[in-house]
Formats: C-alpha cells, sequence, structure tokens
C-alpha cells in the first residue's frame, strides 16, 4: 500500500515556500543570523536560525506558530485543489513546544493568552472549520510519527484525505536549557563536520495532503511506502544507535524497500556531536555492502532545527530533490567526521544524479524516532 | 469516504481492545472504584509523600505522577514482577499520553531564571521537561517499552483522543499493547491558566487485544468500541456509532451534553471533573477508569464518556462496553 502526497506547503527562516526553501539550499549561502528573538545577554548563543517577521523595534508576540500553521495548511489543501471547508477532514500537527513561547510570554510579560491555544485545534476550527484535529508533542520526530498515523487512518478506513502538518517557535526555555547543557558554544550548525559544537533553532512550519492513492485525481507530487515509529527507552535527551537501527530497519520492512533501493537520505543531522556520530555509524552499518550507497544530505544546515516540523520539511525537500534529480550540499560541510566517512554527504555544490527512493530519518528528545521511506511520483 | 470519526470499531472485522489494567495517583481517591461513589476524600495518592525515591529524582512533577500511576497500572494489569520489572512485549508496547499542563510550570520557571540570571542559572537536569513529551519519554525509560511513544496535548478532549491512538496503534499492527496516561500537575503556573486551583491528577490504563488478554489470563476490565471527535457532541456520537438505542448505564461527562438526545436523559451521570476539580488531560484516561469501574461492577449498560462542547474547539466521545471475554462478577480466575 502507498499514500499519495498531493499537497505540500513550507515556511522557513530561508523562505516562504517549498520551492523558495529547496532554491536556498541548493544555493548554499549562510543563513544564520544574530539572535534577535531573546535577550542576546542572558544567552551565550548569539545564532539562532529564525523566521524574522517580529515586529519591527524588537520584543516578540504570541502566536506565530499559530500563525505559520494557519498558512501552510492554507496553501497545502489549496495546492492539492482541496478547498478550504476541513470539517470532514483529519489534521494532525506534529510539534515539539505546541504554543509554549505564547505561554513564556503570557507568564512573564502578561500576554493575552488563553488555555486552549496551547494546542492548536482551537485555530484550525475558527480557519477551517477543522473539528478531527490532534496536537501530537512528539519532540523532533513529531511530524514523520503525524504521517505514519495518518497512513495508518487511511489504511483503517477512517479517512481518505488526511493534512499532515508541523510548526514551531523557539522557546526560551527550550533556546536557552539547550544553551545552558552544550560544552561548546555553536556559532552555526554544522551538521556532520568536523567543527560540530551543537544544535540552534530555527522556526518553521510544514504541511503536506495525504491521500489514499488515486483519491484526489490530480497530480501527486510523491507517495508514501511506509512510515516506523519507536522509542529507544534508554536517556531522556541522547540518541541510543540501537533504537534508531530498529526504526530504519522498520520502515524498509513496512515500504517493501532494501538499503540498496535507497537513493537518497535526508538525515536527521541536528549538529549535535552525539546525533552526528551515532546517526552517522548506524548508517554506515546499513548500508556497508549496499554498493556505492545513497547520497545523503541535513537541511538543518541552513534552516537550523525547526524540531517538531522539521521530519516534514526534510520530506518535503526529498519530494523536490527527486524531481529535479538535484541533493542540496550540506552548508559548511568541509571535513566529515570519522564516523561519517564512505557516506555519501553531498559537499561544496549541489549534486546531480537520477533518484527514485528516498530515505527521511527525525529523531527526538525522549529517545523518539520516526523513519519515513518515499517514492518519487513518475 | 470521509468521515469526522477517527474510528468505529463496532465492526466485527477489527480488532477488539480491551482495559486489562488501571492506576491512580489521585489525591483522595485510593481505587478507581471509589470514582463511582462518593468520594471519601481522604485517602489516595499523597503527592508529599508518593512523590520522591530515588527514580523520581531530577524529574519534573508531571513525570513523577505519571511514574507512579504506571506502576499500578502495570501490577493490575500482571505485566510487572515482583523486583517491579515489565515482563510483557517491551519492544511491542506502546506509551501514550496525553497532558496539557504537564510542562508549563518548567517552562515558566525557566523563563523567570533566565530573567534574574541568565541562561548560567538553569539546572542542566531541567532539558528534557522543556520538551512536551518528557512524561512519555521517562515511562518508557522506567519500563523499557520501545514500542510507538506519543503525547497527546488536545485540550480537553485530550484524554478521550489518547485512548483512540492507542487503539488505533493496536489496530494497525503497530504495538501489541498500550499504556495510556492521563496526567496534569498541581502548581501555580497550571492554576493561573485553569483560572482555577488545580489538582495533581495521574492515571493510566493499560490496553490490549482481547484475544491476547484472553490468552494471557488477563481480566478485562472494559472494552473500547467507539470514538468520534467531532464539531459537537451529537456529531461525535453518530460518529461513533452511538445510536439512541445503545443501552447506557453510565454516563460520564458535565451537563453541557445534555441536550445531545434522549439517550443521556435516562442514564445516570457522573462529571469527574466536578468532584474532583479540573482534570484537563487526565479526564478522558480518568473517564476510562470509572468506566471500567462500572462494567466490572455487573451494573447494568453500557458507559459513554464525553468531554468538550460548545465551548471548546470540538467535542469527543468514547464508548466502552462489557468484554465479550468478561467473567461475571464473583468469579475469579
Amino acid at each position: 500500500m502507498t499514500w499519495d502526497i498531493t499537497g505540500m506547503a513550507a515556511v522557513a527562516n530561508i523562505g516562504a515556500s517549498p520551492r523558495e526553501i529547496f532554491a536556498a539550499l541548493c544555493a548554499g549561502q549562510e543563513s544564520r543570523t544574530p539572535l534577535r528573538a531573546f535577550d542576546p545577554d542572558k544567552y551565550r548563543a548569539a545564532y539562532a536560525y529564525e523566521i524574522d517577521d517580529r515586529p519591527e523595534g524588537g520584543g516578540d508576540i504570541p502566536r506565530r506558530a499559530t500563525r505559520w500553521l494557519i498558512t501552510v495548511v492554507r496553501q497545502a489543501v489549496a495546492d492539492a485543489g482541496l478547498g478550504e471547508d476541513l470539517s470532514q477532514v483529519p489534521v494532525l500537527v506534529g510539534t515539539t513546544m505546541r504554543e509554549q513561547r505564547s505561554v513564556e510570554l503570557w507568564w512573564r510579560d502578561g500576554a493575552d493568552v488563553a488555555l486552549e491555544e496551547l494546542h492548536f485545534g482551537t485555530a484550525l476550527k475558527a480557519a477551517f472549520g477543522a473539528s478531527t484535529t490532534y496536537t501530537f508533542a512528539n519532540a523532533c520526530s513529531a511530524t514523520l510519527y503525524a504521517l505514519g498515523l495518518a497512513t495508518d487512518m487511511i489504511e483503517a478506513g477512517m479517512a481518505d484525505t488526511v493534512v499532515v502538518a508541523g510548526t514551531d517557535a523557539a522557546t526560551e526555555s527550550g533556546f536557552g536549557t539547550l544553551d545552558r547543557v552544550q560544552n561548546d558554544v555553536p556559532d552555526a550548525l554544522r551538521p556532520f563536520d568536523a567543527t560540530h559544537k551543537g544544535m540552534l533553532m530555527g522556526e518553521g512550519a510544514v504541511a503536506v495532503v495525504v491521500q489514499r492513492a488515486g483519491t484526489g485525481g490530480g497530480r501527486v507530487h510523491a507517495r508514501v511506502r511506509g512510515v516506523s515509529m519507536n522509542c529507544d527507552a534508554h536517556h531522556a535527551t541522547a540518541p541510543d544507535p540501537d533504537g534508531i537501527t530498529r526504526a530504519v530497519l522498520d520502515a524498509y520492512r513496512r515500504a517493501g524497500v532494501r538499503a540498496q533501493d535507497i537513493d537518497l537520505v535526508m538525515l536527521h543531522g541536528s549538529g549535535t556531536p552525539r546525533n552526528d556520530a551515532t546517526e552517522a555509524s548506524v548508517l554506515r552499518r546499513i548500508f556497508d555492502g549496499a554498493g556505492t550507497g545513497p547520497r545523503m544530505t541535513a537541511v538543518k544546515a541552513m534552516t537550523g532545527h525547526t524540531l517538531g516540523g522539521s521530519g516534514l520539511l526534510s520530506l518535503v525537500m526529498a519530494v523536490l530533490a527527486m524531481k529535479e534529480g538535484t541533493v542540496p550540499p550540506v552548508l559548511g560541510l568541509a571535513d566529515p567526521i570519522p564516523e561519517a566517512a564512505g557516506l555519501g554527504l553531498v559537499q561544496g555544490s549541489p549534486a546531480a544524479g537520477a533518484l527514485a527512493i528516498a530515505q527521511i530519518d527525525a529523531f527526538g528528545f525522549g529517545g523518539i524516532n520516526a523513519v519515513a521511506i518515499v517514492e518519487a511520483a513518475r | 469516504m470521509s468521515t469526522t470519526s477517527t474510528a468505529d470499531t463496532r465492526s466485527p472485522n477489527v480488532r477488539e481492545v480491551v482495559v486489562t489494567g488501571v492506576g491512580l495517583a489521585l489525591p483522595g481517591v485510593a481505587t478507581y472504584g471509589d470514582l463511582l461513589g462518593p468520594l471519601p476524600g481522604v485517602g489516595g495518592f499523597d503527592p508529599a509523600t508518593g512523590l520522591s525515591g530515588r527514580e523520581l529524582r531530577h524529574k519534573d512533577r508531571a513525570s513523577r505522577l505519571a511514574l507512579r500511576a504506571v506502576e499500578s497500572a502495570l501490577l493490575d494489569a500482571g505485566l510487572t514482577d515482583a523486583d517491579a520489572t515489565f515482563t510483557g512485549a517491551a519492544d511491542a508496547t506502546a506509551v501514550v499520553v496525553s497532558t496539557n499542563l504537564g510542562n508549563a510550570d518548567s517552562v515558566c520557571e525557566a523563563v523567570d531564571t533566565i530573567a534574574r540570571a541568565g541562561v548560567r542559572g538553569l539546572s542542566p537536569l531541567g532539558l528534557p521537561q522543556t520538551s512536551s513529551n518528557v512524561i512519555a519519554g521517562w515511562v518508557a525509560i522506567r519500563y523499557g517499552l520501545r514500542g510507538p511513544n506519543l503525547t497527546v496535548c488536545n485540550g480537553v478532549t485530550s484524554g478521550l483522543d489518547a485512548l483512540a491512538w492507542a487503539r488505533n496503534l493496536i489496530v494497525a499492527g503497530r504495538a501489541e499493547a498500550a499504556v495510556v496516561v492521563g496526567v496534569e500537575p498541581a502548581n501555580d503556573v497550571a492554576t493561573k491558566l485553569l483560572g482555577e486551583q488545580s489538582t495533581d491528577a495521574a492515571v493510566a490504563v493499560v490496553l490490549e487485544p482481547a484475544d491476547a488478554a484472553a490468552s494471557r489470563g488477563a481480566r478485562p476490565r472494559a472494552t473500547i468500541a467507539g470514538y468520534a471527535r467531532a464539531r459537537d457532541l451529537a456529531a461525535a456520537l453518530a460518529a461513533a456509532g452511538v445510536t439512541q438505542w445503545e443501552s447506557l448505564g453510565l454516563w460520564l461527562g458535565d451537563e453541557t451534553g445534555a441536550g445531545a438526545g434522549r439517550l443521556l436523559a435516562a442514564t445516570r451521570r457522573i462529571d469527574l471533573e466536578a468532584r474532583l476539580g479540573p482534570l484537563s488531560g487526565a479526564l478522558g484516561v480518568l473517564q476510562c477508569a470509572a468506566a471500567a469501574a462500572h462494567l466490572e461492577s455487573g451494573a447494568a449498560g453500557n458507559v459513554l464518556a464525553t468531554a468538550g462542547g460548545p465551548r471548546y474547539d470540538a467535542a469527543a466521545t468514547v464508548l466502552l462496553t462489557t468484554s465479550p471475554f468478561t467473567q461475571e462478577p464473583g468469579e475469579h480466575p
């Protein structure tokens, strides 16, 4: 069984549509900016990958994550040729922070924020009349978890069309605590490079329309072959090679593919030494003996870590890479870590090639992993 | 076919999912049977003593409450041994947590600390609870549960939604069992957000396929027989397959659903929040525990749990029925 992706939309620091973001990734210009969201005097980290839509003159406003979400859902359903009445369409939202940034502004600055705005169903109801809505706070694998749950709904006959989306705005509590625990302060997110020091947050939202095969009757961007989801049950914040390996192999099993069938891997690539070494080591074992192995890239080098939406953003970029036959490079990757030796990481400039099947990795706090396999629509 | 119902499993070809264990960490309520009668008001879980212990150290309050509820639910389900080690299929056991305010206290405390002392004032041990899925992570780690791990933060219907998603994971074959937790901690942030005094509440239920539960000799307490989340209660009831002919013995919900049809007028109703205070994400899972108590008692009729309504973004309902494998009251295995 496969599922059609018939609509896509995204917003991040480097673009307001999937095409803009993909073009920026291929152009490979440095995209980090000095920290604006919060008072820089309070932090060690000086850079982030923010969406620059806050009011002139500094300060922050609540509900930015919600606003981006509504925008990308509207654009994705339009891209799929659907109307904006989602009263009969489930909407599954994956997020790390929900509207916790708004809670922070409410608590500290007295911003007007209601409990019912913490989850996204309230805004989705107002904008689209949607009622079968779910907010899954599944850390940085949230949107691929949501994608897997959407395929389950379609397979079980609960729906023919499901919108899967993700959104996250940077929070002070998250950015600050991460800053506190990273030994060396990163001045950029440099996945798999020997100079990598850690993760820096980005912001963004992403949405796709997933439909039962053949339901849409229009253009199909790509097909979902299978999505795995599991938990390491090992450590609260550090990744575990066994859990990640199980997630990758289960995704292959669900998709009916083997390692040698994979043409492209969109890496989780959060730029923390721990993640990069673990993910690279696992993939080396997976692709050992699988011929030349797939091309690999990591979008967080330019988008920062967009948290809950990052997995689905990687997936949307994989769809465009397959359409274009082009894999964007990993910005700033000059000297890969030893664990990544032999992996087909794209460096310097985009790599051209025919791509039919992509693997997308997403790993989150709590040791939760999700891996999606997507096939080009020809 | 497209429908607002995320499940109508009252068709015979869908694998039936039953409740095989219930655990509470709820001040003033000692056992889930107490949820049906006048509440003793004393006894039950004591946070002052119950939330300490080596394995709870450095964890946020919601995670500690949840771990206590899960501990007793797994024991009740017969899935832990004398050392409190999980004895079930760990690779295929899911954790589904429902919470709305779980880590709000940690988030606001961090913001206060940063304002006062910058990030150097923060504790590195606070990193996990900056993410709302911290509770589900700790539950999985404590018992080695490596199946899907899902945190549902979906407003007032969250608990009922979590039950439905846990059942979906089992029906889809992603999990052979699921631990479903509803938890909210009492603290100043929660009280201010809720606009009323917050309460400590944690409840856990274990879900398994009926046939698997029967083959391992587990005692099924209730079947999750239908669910929907829809624009209002009438639409949710219709989508969940609850008709006016449904034989209901108990309705767990607040009075805002009273207009939903004559079937509800004749039914005994218990509003858990009116008795216990605001339950938020814990509500639906606690309703499941109360339903299990009703069905186990041998009282007549099925149980309808409802949440949400006109003041919220949706209404949700879960129908709970007696399992076909349930033994008659008094007949113990």
